[in-house]
């Protein structure tokens, strides 16, 4: 650029960019664990700053029949990760002849999270399916693959609204002689419904549409539900 | 090209590496990664830039259409930039960024073109995977820290579908109905959807005249784009490019305007 | 394909003058190199392209903040009966309590135990590695891996990584020939043989308990009780601290998980002695 001339005062020259290779594109998941299913929502919206990009970008990925993966933070990653993890989960289906369990494909993506420990990927994850006894499972994942099994979990943008929520209505905690019982399909819907809504009234990253994923024995069954758009 | 590889060193390190190995030169912790190369060759500062490109579908097909001003700076420097690349009759991609760092990319898709079409094998790109591999590209350019400074918009026809397909430098993608990158993302898309959501179905003429008048709106309003612009129309009949086009822009009022000075 | 052979054509590419090297063009990785780097550690090939990554998910001014989970208190003490462990069971990342229910005690194999402070991903991954290694040693040599030699290892994988962001502090805990054995380890390279450490943001807390206490010849509940104790008071005083109390004991025949007890029930368990001690 020096080379190309004499300062030239009265027009501004081309500026030196700083470059991030890493960006937020918003967007919400959350998953419970219930006793024979198990249900995980997102959002549908997708924005970088203050502009929406799309209305119609659920979160959401199904792996197998039995497993779906929540993904949300810089999307570039998230389409990456979710490539990855589909071929190797296809490899692994043609090596044996059967899909992954849950519970492998949670330690799975644990380690290919790590092995960008010094580059990660910048994404929040969750995966729900059931695992090898038929019982709904949710496992929740920080960028650089600690994970845990968990009941229920909300990531994401707007995570810290709904969390604390769901450790009240499914979780009872802080409740003085609250008996924490295993929780019926369809008031589970209910709860996530509500709990998405209040949501999209406060944090500009979710709205549109929750995609709602319930994982039975019967396969995966899908229900959109209309949130704010604005 | 500086690097090659997901990292630059070909093949991934090994899980625990560094350690002594007899007969051979210990590498000290921290620095067994230290070979630095290239850094000079990295566009992270953009030269000559390009600004918006917009894309919506129509009933049957895709428009989609850039104006020609390459900007140096705040310098309206090359006023003949051509942005929109036609890569076969179902496929065009129009660019917004690095004007060189377009070119170079449209080398290597062209010779890609020309490789698939030397294999005569009825095989070539969809709109959906020259959109696919151009996420791939950006990605792993960005994750060299060495990215290609643009942001792509992907039209054309897949399976007689319209397809539309945005990627960034970062390597950031999606698909919509309609896409602007640039300034354009501000202005005139929200012009577009609006546009759409009236009317979904749209007619190419109806396509055409928001198109222009958007490019019109975006050369009254944003300071690095010209009034003459290209557009690409892709239908089942191929591809339609067409331009420069000059419209028409009316400064009646431009008088009125004052307290700039 | 008669085309291609009669112009010479190279599948792949090599024909392409843009594709170099080894990988495809425009250094996108092969199909099989993106699966193998799934696979394998990927390590950026640049160090000050390294700073310009960590710097893009820490600085102030960068919107996009990548928070690990983090912060604990964890102690072991070493005294007549074997070693006790403690742990407190809270995750944080930044400012957020991501979970109160980790376990971060990590079960190498039946004879060794390893604690979590610091990223617990970092713990997590490497503990799995040492586990493995653990294995491979005990298949050779046909006979178990002493706690010293485990630790070593533990101290010199993370020390080829040192200066590069891993964090981490672990105590590893074993029975070997030697008797009971205690290690502190941590992602300087640091490594260090003692009868009582704490690690973590609450551990100066956890030592103003340990120490007014410990001895060498503590009764067995006399320990469970310190160890408790201490956690607690640490988890009562630092933020990063919290959940529930897990507590393990190490003997000759290998580790057995004395307890699991909730804070805030030791908080009423403790606030009733106390008022009683007043009366």
């Amino acid at each position: 650029m020096a080379q190309l001339g004499q300062p030239l005062s009265d027009y501004q020259r081309p500026h030196q960019v700083h470059f991030s290779p890493y960006d937020f594109n918003g967007g919400t998941v959350l998953a419970i664990a219930g006793e024979n299913y198990a249900l995980i929502a997102t959002d549908t919206r997708l924005s970088q700053g203050f502009s929406i990009h799309s209305r119609e970008s659920p979160k959401t990925y199904s792996l197998s029949e039995n497993t779906v993966l929540g993904c949300c933070g810089f999307h570039g990653d998230v389409l990456t990760l979710t490539k990855t993890l589909g071929a190797r989960l296809q490899i692994f289906e043609k090596e044996h002849n059967k899909p992954m369990p849950t519970p492998s494909v949670a330690a799975m993506l644990s380690t290919i999270l790590y092995y960008r420990r010094f580059f990660p990927y910048y994404t929040h994850n969750l995966v729900a399916g059931l695992d090898e006894e038929g019982k709904g499972c949710v496992y929740s994942f920080d960028p650089v693959g600690s994970y845990e099994r968990e009941v229920y979990r909300a990531k994401g943008s707007a995570s810290a609204m709904l969390q604390p929520l769901l450790d009240n209505q499914i979780g009872g905690k802080n409740q003085q002689g609250y008996v924490v019982q295993p929780m019926p399909l369809d008031r589970c819907i209910a709860v996530v419904k509500d709990v998405f809504t209040s949501a999209a009234e406060r944090d500009i990253y979710t709205g549109d549409n929750i995609l709602i994923s319930v994982i039975t024995k019967d396969g995966l069954k899908s229900e959109k539900f209309p949130l704010r758009k604005d | 090209m500086a690097t090659s590889g997901m990292f630059g060193n070909g093949n991934p390190g090994a899980l625990w590496t560094g350690g002594p190995v007899p007969g051979q030169l210990h590498n000290f912790p921290g620095v067994q990664n230290g070979a630095t190369k290239g850094s000079s060759q990295r566009t992270l500062n953009p030269v000559v830039m390009g600004s918006s490109v917009l894309g919506i579908q129509f009933n049957g097909g895709v428009v989609i259409a850039a104006d020609m001003l390459g900007s140096y700076g705040s310098l309206s420097k090359y006023r003949d930039c051509p942005r929109l690349l036609k890569v076969n009759d179902s496929t065009v991609i129009g660019a917004s960024g690095d004007y060189a760092d377009f070119q170079y990319l449209s080398n290597v898709i062209q010779q890609q073109v020309i490789d698939e079409e030397c294999l005569n094998d009825g095989f070539g790109y969809t709109p959906k995977s020259l959109h696919c591999w151009l996420t791939r590209v950006l990605y792993n350019r960005r994750s060299q820290f060495n990215p290609l400074w643009n942001t792509y918009i992907v039209a054309g026809l897949d399976e007689d579908k319209p397809y539309l397909g945005y990627v960034d430098k970062i390597g950031m993608a999606y698909e919509a109905p309609s896409l602007a990158s640039g300034f354009g993302a501000y202005l005139a898309l929200p012009i577009i959807r609006d546009a759409l959501e009236k009317k979904p179905d749209m007619a190419l003429e109806d396509a055409l005249r928001l198109i222009d008048r958007c490019m019109k709106l975006l050369f009254y309003r944003d300071a690095r784009a010209l009034n003459k612009y290209q557009v690409a129309v892709i239908t089942k009949a191929g591809v339609d490019l067409r331009g420069p086009i000059v419209s028409d822009t009316n400064w009646e009022v431009a008088h009125m305007i004052k307290g700039y000075e | 394909m008669a085309l291609a052979s009669v112009c010479g054509f190279k599948l792949g590419n090599e024909n392409s003058y843009f594709g170099l090297d080894v990988n495809g063009p425009m250094g996108v990785p092969t199909w099989d190199d993106a699966l193998t780097i799934s696979e394998k550690f990927t390590v950026p090939c640049d160090i000050d392209l390294q700073s310009g990554i960590y710097k893009a998910f820490t600085d102030d001014d960068s919107k996009v903040k990548i928070q690990f989970h983090h912060g604990t208190t964890t102690l072991a003490f070493r005294f007549k009966h074997g070693v006790i462990v403690a742990v407190d069971s809270r995750a944080t990342a930044g400012p957020s309590i991501e979970s109160q229910t980790v376990k971060k005690v990590i079960e190498i194999n039946p004879y060794l135990l390893g604690t979590m402070a610091g990223g617990a991903a970092d713990c997590m991954f490497w503990e799995r590695v040492l586990a493995r290694q653990c294995r491979i040693y005990e298949l050779r040599n046909k006979e178990r891996i002493s706690v010293a030699a485990a630790s070593k290892l533990l101290a010199n994988i993370v020390y080829d990584y040192k200066g590069m962001g891993l964090s981490m502090g672990t105590m590893i805990v074993g029975w070997d020939k030697k008797g009971p054995g205690l290690y502190y380890v941590d992602s300087d390279g640091e490594r260090l043989s003692g009868n009582l450490f704490s690690v973590g943001s609450g551990s100066v807390y956890a030592y103003g308990v340990l120490d007014s206490v410990y001895h060498w010849d503590l009764s067995e509940a006399e320990a469970y009780d310190l160890g408790r104790r201490a956690i607690y008071h640490a988890t009562h005083r630092d933020a990063y601290s919290g959940g529930v109390v897990n507590l393990y004991h190490m003997k000759q025949t290998g580790w057995e998980k004395i307890s699991q007890t909730d804070t805030t029930e030791l908080h009423y368990q403790y606030q009733a002695e106390k008022e009683k001690a007043k009366k």
